[in-house]
């Protein structure tokens, strides 16, 4: 018998929602996942049960590569995750719109022609790229493409003291493209640690069609 | 009249496709002996479609094999793409196939015995119109059925293709639309339109043979077909017999109709996971590569098309020539080679 109580506190913690996909195999409870999640507010939590190893790996990997870290708890045969709203995976994407290519006015390509931002000494001009490099990741619009070359290749080396910017950019979206001639030239081929080690047709088309051109 | 059999109803469901794991497999052949032999020109070690081997200055043999579950519920269909998808390793190194022997696994008290037959016949169908023959076969008694064929194709030593010969600053084709094994999985949760389920069935039972032929008009340094580990894997694989980089441009990859919705909506294959973890750190994904489009770049392909690694300055002609020879051929230019940079694959 169920008494209804007006003076007990209304629940508190996280709302939470229940999938069980006992008894389902592979893809099932990913779709029956996948479904639950497109009506999960924000902040909500999720749990979903399954038996079927295969598809908790695969739930996993898929709450993992869209950015969340499910809690993951077993009991025999018995698998239970806890999740957020994944906030990688967006919804009801149209595939040719999510990557396309045309330039917009305020796209811009960044071109590193040297280890040093511009002449003088250059103990001053390393330090200044990498100030600038710093400052860069930090713009609310990135730029599409880092092109490198003639001694700027250098800079892409695991020993350069911006190769963990340059990582960082490349993780946030930014294509840092390498002049392979210069990589020869410098026989640095060993040492690139970030990057494309792309030729010049690629980079003067990247420079060519850029909607403008950044030389710090 | 009875019903046709469905020979879909005879796997899993929802099954996984047949694969072994590629690093399952690396780990197994790494035990085994290295075989060398001058004559050799292609062996297990660079991952590539078949064996070749020298007989003289103007011949080689290519022998390879490939067989697995049924991808549809039509016997003659099944027939049909599992031949062209064994026929095609001997594309995809250059050559053109000679004969061929019928390799099948079916249990006649569970399955009647006409689907057997029909099986047969649209392997035949298939093989005759590549020009081959069907010399004899094997039969095990086995649920649920496999049916695939061994081949033997020939080539000319100076125009073997192989997946180590992609040269930087070469361009990326690929000759058939992604997502075969999203329609098939969509096929059995519900989830595909008839029509966008009969265009994957169609474009499976397509030959790889013009390509073959173009690779020798147009001396396409690298070719590989995309098959069970996806087109990120294939691509990895040639990246790394070839010593390279590839560049990838995610928006210029065929889709075949439904792929990706199909993939929205979780319908993913087992496989697909497996080849994800498989390419790992080596594939780089640029930020705005949507999540669905990430897995299909891992989709598992059956009868998948050729991808091959081609001189800029040929691209266009190739391409032209293509597409007037086989015009159902969803031909694209969907990337760059670029020199052995921090990740075999970007893509973007």
């Amino acid at each position: 018998m169920s008494i209804f109580d007006p003076c007990k506190p209304i629940n508190t913690t996280t709302p939470m929602k229940t999938v069980d996909t006992t008894g389902l195999r592979c893809p099932q409870p990913l779709i029956k996942l996948k479904e639950a999640l497109q009506s999960l507010e924000e902040g909500n939590r999720l749990t979903v049960i399954t038996d079927n190893d295969t598809s908790l790996k695969n739930m996993v990997a898929y709450l993992k590569e869209n950015g969340v870290d499910p809690e993951v708890t077993s009991e025999g045969k018995l698998h239970t995750i806890l999740t957020g709203r994944p906030s990688g995976d967006l919804e009801g994407v149209d595939p040719a719109a999510y990557c396309d290519n045309d330039t917009r006015a305020n796209d811009y390509a960044v071109c590193i022609k040297s280890e040093w931002m511009g002449e003088g000494d250059p103990a001053l001009g390393k330090l200044l790229m990498e100030t600038f490099l710093e400052n860069l990741k930090l713009q609310e619009q990135l730029p599409t493409h880092i092109v490198l070359y003639n001694s700027g290749v250098n800079l892409a080396t695991r020993q350069s003291p911006v190769c963990s910017s340059l990582t960082e950019l490349e993780e946030l979206g930014t294509r840092i493209m390498l002049c392979g001639t210069c990589v020869d030239h410098y026989g640095v081929q060993y040492d690139i640690a970030v990057g494309m080690i792309s030729n010049m047709v690629s980079l003067t088309e990247i420079l060519a069609s850029a909607g403008h051109v950044v030389y710090p | 009249m009875d019903k046709p059999f469905d020979l879909l109803s005879t796997i899993e469901y929802g099954g996984c496709s047949a694969k072994l794991p590629a690093e399952l497999l690396s780990e197994v052949l790494k035990e085994l002996p290295v075989v060398l032999d001058p004559k050799l020109m292609v062996d297990a070690g660079t991952h590539d479609d078949a064996g070749v081997y020298r007989l003289d200055g103007k011949r080689a043999l290519i022998f390879t094999t490939d067989f697995f579950p049924p991808v549809c519920s039509d016997p003659f269909e099944f027939g049909e793409i599992a031949a062209a998808n064994a026929l095609s390793d001997i594309y995809a190194m250059g050559g053109s196939p000679l004969i061929a022997l019928n390799l099948m696994m079916f249990s006649a008290e569970k399955i009647p015995l006409e689907v057997f037959g029909e099986i047969l016949r649209g392997g035949n169908e298939k093989v005759t119109e590549a020009g081959a023959l069907i010399v004899g076969g094997h039969t095990l008694d086995d649920h649920p059925p496999k049916y695939g064929l061994a081949v033997l194709g020939m080539v000319h030593p100076d125009q073997l293709i192989t997946n180590a010969g992609a040269k930087p600053g070469d361009h990326l084709i690929l000759t058939k639309r992604i997502g075969s094994g999203a329609l098939v999985s969509g096929q059995k949760n519900g989830l595909a339109g008839p029509d966008e389920y009969r265009g994957a069935i169609e474009q499976m039972k397509q030959l790889n043979r013009a390509g073959a032929e173009m690779a020798a008009k147009y001396g396409i340094s690298g070719m590989t077909d995309i098959t069970g580990f996806g087109l990120a894997g294939h691509a990895l694989k040639m990246a790394v017999a070839s010593g390279v980089s590839l560049r990838i441009q995610a928006a210029s990859v065929p889709l075949l109709p439904g792929a990706f919705r199909i993939f929205e909506k979780g319908s993913i294959p087992g496989a697909t996971f497996r080849n994800r973890e498989y390419t790992g750190d080596q594939v780089h994904f640029t930020r705005g590569v949507v999540y669905s489009m990430k897995m299909l770049m891992h989709d598992a392909q059956t009868s998948g098309g050729l991808f091959m690694s081609v001189n800029p300055d040929h691209v266009e002609d190739l391409v032209n020539d293509l597409k007037t020879s086989e015009p159902e051929l969803s031909v694209a230019v969907i990337g760059e080679v670029l020199s052995k940079s921090p990740r075999r694959i970007y893509v973007e």
